[in-house]
Parts: C-alpha cells; structure tokens; sequence
C-alpha cells in the first residue's frame, strides 16, 4: 500500500499555523512590560547600571530618597536625621518589613554597609574612605560617622539599599569572606532580600525580570500600578519596534535609534515620555596633550564645534530632540547649575582668533578624533569637527575604537585621544558625583576623566564642594567650578541628554510624562508604584 | 571493532585539539585591549578596588600560573565568575546554551529535511524548471546573510501577517514543564505539555528558518551536484535497466553515496551554526548563548570569553566527530584506511 503523508503534513502545519490558543490567557491582572539595553543586575551592592539601576528602585528601599523636580533629599525608610559635625544619626520608621516578613530595623542598616564595602562593587566607592563607624544605639537608631565632612554622603545615600541582614545570613554559601561565606552574593543574585514595592517573581539577567507587587509595602502600592512588570533585556531595535505596534510592549528603552522612536510615536496610541537634566554629552579634550595643553587651542576647538548642527541631529520628531543646550558641565536642575553660563556657540573666526594666542601652529599636530564603536552619532559629530578644524589647518585622524580599548587608551593620558566623545549619567543626585569622577586629579584614568584636567584649583573647588554643608554655599561653589571649568574650556560642553521613551497609553508614567516629577537618579524614574495602568 | 578504534582516535584528537583551543583562547582573551577589572569596576571605582579586583581575577600573577589555576578550577566544573553577568559562567552558559541548542537542533533538521530533498529533486529533474527553480532557491539561501532572513521573516510572518510571535522563546503565560533535558520542546513533550509544545515550536519556526536557510541551500547545492555525478554513473543505468522505480534508484542506491561530502559540510554548519546564532538570537530576542558570548566579548570578561569558546570548541568538536563516524559508517573505504 502506498503511504502518504500528505494529510499528516497538512494538519501539523494547520495546527501551526492556526494562532491555536496554545496558551492560557492571562487573568486580569495589569503587567507592564519595558525593555532594556543592558542586562539586569539584582544584587543592590553590585548594581551600577541603568537595568539594574531600575530594579533597584523597585525591590529595595534606601534611607533617603530625592524630591522628584528638585534637588532636595527626602526622608524614605529614615523617618529623620541629624547631623552633629561628622556624625549622621538615623531614626528609621518602625513600619517597614522585609519581603521575607522580618522588621527592618538598625542592623539591617549596618550590615547593609558591611556588606556593600566588604563587596567593594558597585557605588561602593561613593563610602570607600568615607565611613569611620556605624552605630546602632536601638533598633531605631543608626549613627553614621565619617572619616572627615563630605557633605555628598547624604545624596550617596539612595545607592545604599537596605537589605534583610536574616534573610542574607540565612541563606550564605560558601565563599571568600570567612564565617560571612559568600556574603549571601549567590543567593542575592537570584532574588531579592529588600523592603521595596516590588519582589522578584524570577530573574534570568539575560532575558528577563518579573517583579510583582508587595502587598506590605510600607507607604502602600496603589491598584491602578501594574500587577506585574516584566523588564526584557537587549531587544533588537526592529524586534521593539514591531513589539510596541503590536501591543506587546508598553515602554521602549530610551537606546533606540531617533527615526525608530519616530516611527513608533506615529503610531495609534504610542506617545514619547522625556526625562531631562541627569545626564550630559562632552567632547572630552586631553588637556595634558599638546596642542590641547594650551586654553586658547581648546577654546578654538570649542568655536569650531558646530552646536546647532548637531542638535539638528538629535531630533527625534519636530517638538522633541534627544538633546538641548547644554550650559556648562551640569545638567540644568541639579545643584549648583547656572543658566547663565552661556551655552557654546560656533564661529570660526573667533576659533581662528583663538589659534593666534595659541602657542602651537596647527600644522605642529595631527589631532586624533577618537569614537566608541556602536555610536553613529559619535561618528558624526567626529566627521563634523573633522570638516571644521581642516578649516582651521588642522590635519586629524579619526579612530574608532571599541569600548574596552577606549578604558585602555583612557588608562594614560600619552595614549588618551586629543577628542574623546562621553555621556556621562549622574549616579546620585549630587552633583559631586560627576565633577569630582570627571575632573578631579585624583579620578584621572578612566573613560570619564579623559580630559585629565589636573588642575589645582579645580581639586581645590571639588573639595570645598564636598566638605561645605550647607546647600546654598555649595551650590555657590559648584556655580563657580562650572564658570572657571567653562573658562578654561577643559572639555566642549556639547548638549545635555534627553532621555526619550516611547510609551504606549496603556501606562502613564509621571516621572517621564509630567514636567517636574523627574528624579535626578538615573533608575529612579522608574518607580512601578508610581505608574498607572489602564 | 574497526569503527571502535575509529571513534577512539578522533576522542584523543579532539580531546588535544580541545586542550590546544583552551591555551589559545586563555592566551588570546588576555591580549584584548582593556583592563578587565577597571571595566568591570567602573570610573567611580578607587585604583585599591581596582587592585582588589584585579587580585580576585589573579590578574596579577603570570599567564602560566593563571592557566594552572583555571584548569584546577575546570576539572573542578568552575569557569569561574562572570564580570558581566557577575553569576558563575557555569550557571550563564548552562542557562543559555539549551536555548540555542534547541534553535541549532531546530535550524538543522529544517537544513537536512528541506536541503537534501530540493537537491534530490533538482538532480533527478536535471536542467528542467524544477531544477532551475531549486536551484534559484538554494542561491537565495546562501546569499542572502541570516540576519536579513530575520527581519524579513519576523516582518513578514509576524508584524505583518500575524501567523507567528515576533520575539521569546515561548509566551509569558505558557506553563513550563519540570527540567529534564533543558530544551524546552523536548521537555513539553515528555511531559504531555502539547499546548506548551505546540506554543514553543510556533516560537522557534522563525528563528530556524533564519538561521537554517544558508545551510539549506549548501546542502541543496551539493546533493544536487553529488547526485548528478552519480546518476551518470553506470550502476544507475544498470538499475534502471532492471525496472527500478526512480524514487527507488534516487533512495537506495544515488542519494547514499552523494551524502557522504553533504554530510561533512552539513556537520560543519550545525557546529559553524553555534556561533552563527548571535544576529538571529537578537533579532528574535532568543535568549540563547551566542549573545553572551558577544557581550563577554564587548566587555572583556575574561572568565565569559574563554567559557564560551570552550563550549562551542567542544560541540564543534563533538558534532565533527559524529558526523566522521556516521561517513565512516556509510562509507566503509574511510574505516578501512585508518586501520
């Protein structure tokens, strides 16, 4: 008999084909799903990221928290605080339990640390040098003594995440770290131990996190907040765009190229979410570097950057731009930034009356134009000032390298290219933690600090930043760094960063939607608590 | 006994190639530009952290005595700890690689159950439409690089015509079966799961098509060339003579002979397919090995670098040599000259 599989073939593919209900639906409840460039890193003492930033906010407390639109530090899991010279005491709130049901109180504080120091990853290097002693008088009280006045220690403090010091203990494997085996690093890298308003439901850091609501979340989580969130990690732009069209994610990540998120903002029921004033764009220039070794070269490579055209360039749709004027090196909002500086301007005759004070011709160098592999815009920034300082007779060269060769070249200030593009994000809402990573003589040699400033009075102004306490003479001095930072034109201010998020109706997202709910902590703006579904 | 000694001798081979790839990769992950523990530490980080983590990766001690360490920690199932992922690399490839395990599988029967037939039709319709037809189909195969199937695939079949899912390797809402093999098609199976089956291989027909259709048309190319240079033979003329049927003569006594070098390149795709996965993967946000395995790269984790070249040397390795044994199976002269 002859066999045919015909038939068979024809219903598998049917069956295939059909869309066949496979699954069960969903219940009712709401889930939001966003994506994110980067994998996502749960354990709050390695988290450094923006994934791992966003989850953060989430499944942990700290002991403060900023003001969203300002630059104020607000009590969260300390209900107060007062400062007696170095000594910072906490009075935590009595209402507050773990994930697993413990109370939080005073040890947990201390031991959260122990462990963030003993790890020496992530922010820890925002208290490296900094903490003398923690204290836990009661289980309410938690002292904090400093080695010296560092007024950014209270803004340090919302990368500091509390976690259930029983939960860690019990559950330590074995590692490098005696009694204290692992710290708990094992199990921390697969769930949470936090007070946040949201728990891990499963992580797998390169595809995807579920979180789920705390019921016993301390200040309570509103219905109208998702259900359930499921974070997504390194989706192709095309993949995310056919994704949000479709309905099946609500909030695309903000690394998509412009003409991506315009096409995905055209369609029905997509809009664009922006978040401001964190994050900032430089064309670093190797001051230790001749010719760039002298104001006058670097002011002349100033005047022959091309602002405008480049905003042009970062124009997602006609009302919103991935970029604004920048007014020196602080994004405008953050403490101690001034809109009068004036923002930069192109003029090459001014760039060419510059080079006349300039101790080198430009014929004595080639300039090397550096760009990170993987950022077109970078390149055509670097094309642009190609095609400018030709104007003004400078051969250059344009490199592209990839990113760790970049942190290699940055290692040295001979190797660091003349130009190096940067965005650079703030990690806490003080302003110290970009000035002083960036342009303080002892933070030269890393891809941030490529401008190797070290200049005495610059450090003298950092550390005067850090050791005022009040907030208005601070900003005061910040101010004053920005102006003589504008001045000495270490670096080309190029624009501040807008963070630009496509977001489906579906969601409404105060902190990207509702001008001055920002919080001026890369992560922070996505609190889940904070959102509505519909 | 012959085929015994066979497969004992390419296990030694493979074993000192494996060896030599492991002091290469060691060697060559070292070489990339970039201090692996100021990326893995940040700009934020002191120049002590940095040395605290340099001295945690052994940086500091010489290659030699780093390589000792490794294969200490390797007999022991350690790759040691990813900078990336910061998990043990163990865990990381053995959460990812049955995902991409399971799209290779997928990508290779589509190669094998479409390629060899559209070249067993091509050459027993020698020079007709047909064959100009598969033929035409097969350089589409070849040429047109994975990564432009994806998108045309995804836009096509799921944007557009919504017949299948655009992204993941199963839906949120899809009950998971208990692990037994890891890939999950198998794993539904073996349990009864056939909604979830059914769900996971509506994921994966994409991302196999993609990643199969160069294959494909290499082994339509070359069973259509292998068997055209067999039926000019005169055993087929003498087949034909006695009244076998066509599909009898392309079966039994063509298509055996023309596998052997098909079945040599169709091994060397499976394995090549492993690392081949990575545009296809991200494309269809597979959550698969090949995108780790560039992330490792990108951020010179050193530990993610050599673990991953390490698993796709051994299953390289291990397809090769399965695929040498089933050609010695089939062809009897290769047994025979390594005697």
């Amino acid at each position: 008999m002859k066999k045919t599989y015909g038939p068979l073939i024809a219903a598998a593919t049917a069956l295939l084909l059909s869309g066949y209900a496979a699954v069960a639906p969903l219940s009712a409840q709401t889930v939001l799903r966003l994506d994110e460039h980067a994998i996502g890193e749960i354990d709050p003492a390695k988290a450094t990221d923006y994934a791992d930033s966003i989850i953060f906010y989430n499944i942990y407390d700290t002991l403060v928290i900023p003001a969203a639109g300002g630059t104020d530090i607000l009590p969260h899991l300390a209900e107060s605080w007062s400062i007696d010279g170095q000594t910072y005491t906490f009075t935590l709130r009595d209402d507050v339990q773990f994930h697993s049901g413990n109370v939080m109180d005073s040890d947990d504080v201390a031991f959260s640390i122990e462990r963030m120091m003993a790890l020496g990853q992530g922010f820890s290097s925002l208290f490296a040098g900094v903490i003398d002693s923690v204290e836990t008088p009661d289980a309410r009280t938690v002292s904090i003594t400093l080695t010296e006045p560092y007024a950014p220690f209270l803004g340090s403090l919302v990368r500091l995440a509390i976690v259930d010091k029983d939960a860690v203990l019990d559950n330590l494997a074995e590692g490098d770290y005696g009694d204290l085996g692992d710290y708990g690093q094992a199990y921390l890298t697969s769930t949470t131990a936090g007070t946040g308003a949201y728990t891990i439901s499963s992580h797998n850091p390169q595809e995807l996190t579920v979180m789920v609501k705390n019921a016993n979340y301390f200040l309570g989580v509103p219905a109208e907040a998702p259900d359930t969130v499921e974070l997504q990690y390194a989706i192709e732009p095309a993949t995310l765009r056919a994704l949000i069209t479709r309905g099946e994610l609500d909030i695309g990540d903000q690394w998509m190229a412009p003409e991506i998120k315009a096409a995905v903002s055209a369609e029905e029921g997509v809009s664009l979410g922006q978040v401001a004033g964190i994050s900032s764009f430089y064309l670093k220039l190797n001051n230790q570097r001749p010719p760039l070794d002298d104001v006058h070269c670097r002011r002349a490579f100033a005047l022959a950057y091309d602002y405008d055209a480049i905003l042009e360039q970062t124009q997602v749709t006609e009302e919103i731009a991935f970029g604004r004027r920048a007014h020196g090196p602080l994004p405008l909002g953050v403490l101690g930034s001034d809109e009068n500086i004036p923002a930069g301007r192109f003029d090459l005759d001014a760039a060419k009356a510059e080079l006349e004070q300039c101790q080198y011709d430009p014929g004595e160098h080639e300039i090397q134009l550096n760009w990170v592999a993987g950022n077109p815009i970078q390149e055509r920034i670097q094309l642009m000032m190609q095609l400018n300082l030709g104007e003004l007779g400078y051969d250059t060269t344009i490199t592209t390298t990839p990113w760790a060769m970049f942190t290699e070249l940055a290692a040295t200030a001979e190797r660091t290219p003349h130009v190096s593009p940067v965005n650079f994000i703030l990690t806490t809402p003080d302003p110290d933690s970009m000035l002083f990573t960036m342009y303080h003589s002892d933070a030269v040699g890393t891809w941030a600090s490529v401008d190797w400033v070290m200049n005495e009075e610059v450090d003298g102004m950092i550390e005067a930043g850090r050791t005022e306490t009040d907030p208005a003479t601070r900003a005061a001095i910040y101010r004053d760094l920005g102006n003589k930072l504008v001045e000495d034109q270490v670096s080309i201010f190029a624009y501040e960063l807008v963070g630009v998020f496509p977001i489906r109706e579906v969601v409404h997202v105060p902190a990207l939607q509702d001008e001055g709910r920002t919080y001026a902590v890369q992560g922070m703006n996505f609190m889940f608590r904070e959102m509505t579904m519909n | 006994m012959n085929l015994w000694r066979y497969f004992l001798g390419r296990l030694l081979g493979s074993l000192i190639v494996l060896v030599g790839v492991s002091i290469l990769i060691f060697g060559v992950a070292r070489l990339i530009p970039g201090d692996p523990a100021r990326i893995a530490m940040g700009p934020m980080a002191s120049a002590e952290q940095v040395e605290l983590m340099r001295e945690r990766l052994r940086l500091n001690e010489p290659v030699v005595v780093q390589y000792g360490g490794f294969v200490r920690d390797l007999l022991r199932g350690d790759l040691g700890i990813s900078l990336y992922t910061k998990r043990p690399v163990t865990s990381d490839i053995l959460s990812t690689l049955p995902a991409t395990l399971e799209l290779v599988i997928a990508a290779a029967l589509i190669m094998t159950l479409i390629g060899v037939p559209l070249g067993v039709v091509a050459a027993r319709y020698r020079n007709s439409g047909v064959d100009r037809a598969a033929n035409l189909a097969a350089l589409l195969g070849v040429v047109t690089p994975s990564f432009v199937w994806a998108i045309f695939l995804m836009l096509v079949f799921a944007f557009a015509l919504d017949i299948f899912p655009i992204a993941g390797r199963v839906s949120r809402s899809a009950e998971l079966p208990p692990t037994i093999t890891s890939l999950l098609i198998l794993d539904s199976a073996i349990a009864g799961m056939w909604p979830t089956v059914l769900d996971a291989l509506r994921h994966i027909v994409l991302p196999a098509f993609a990643l199969a259709m160069g294959g494909l048309g290499t082994a339509a190319r070359l069973t259509r060339a292998n068997m055209s240079e067999v039926y000019d033979r005169q055993y087929i003329q003498l087949a034909r003579a006695f009244a076998y049927t066509e599909r009898e003569i392309a079966c039994k006594y063509a298509l055996r002979p023309a596998m052997v070098p098909t079945l040599t390149i169709l091994g060397l795709d499976f394995a090549i397919m492993l690392g081949n996965a990575f545009l296809v993967e991200m494309v269809f946000a597979w959550p698969g090995m090949a995108r780790y395995g560039v992330e490792v790269i990108i951020r010179k984790d050193l530990n993610g670098i050599v673990g991953t070249v390490l698993v796709i040397s051994a299953f390289f390795l291990i397809i090769n040599m399965i695929i040498d044994i089933v050609v010695a199976y089939m062809n009897p002269r290769i047994r025979f000259q390594n005697r």
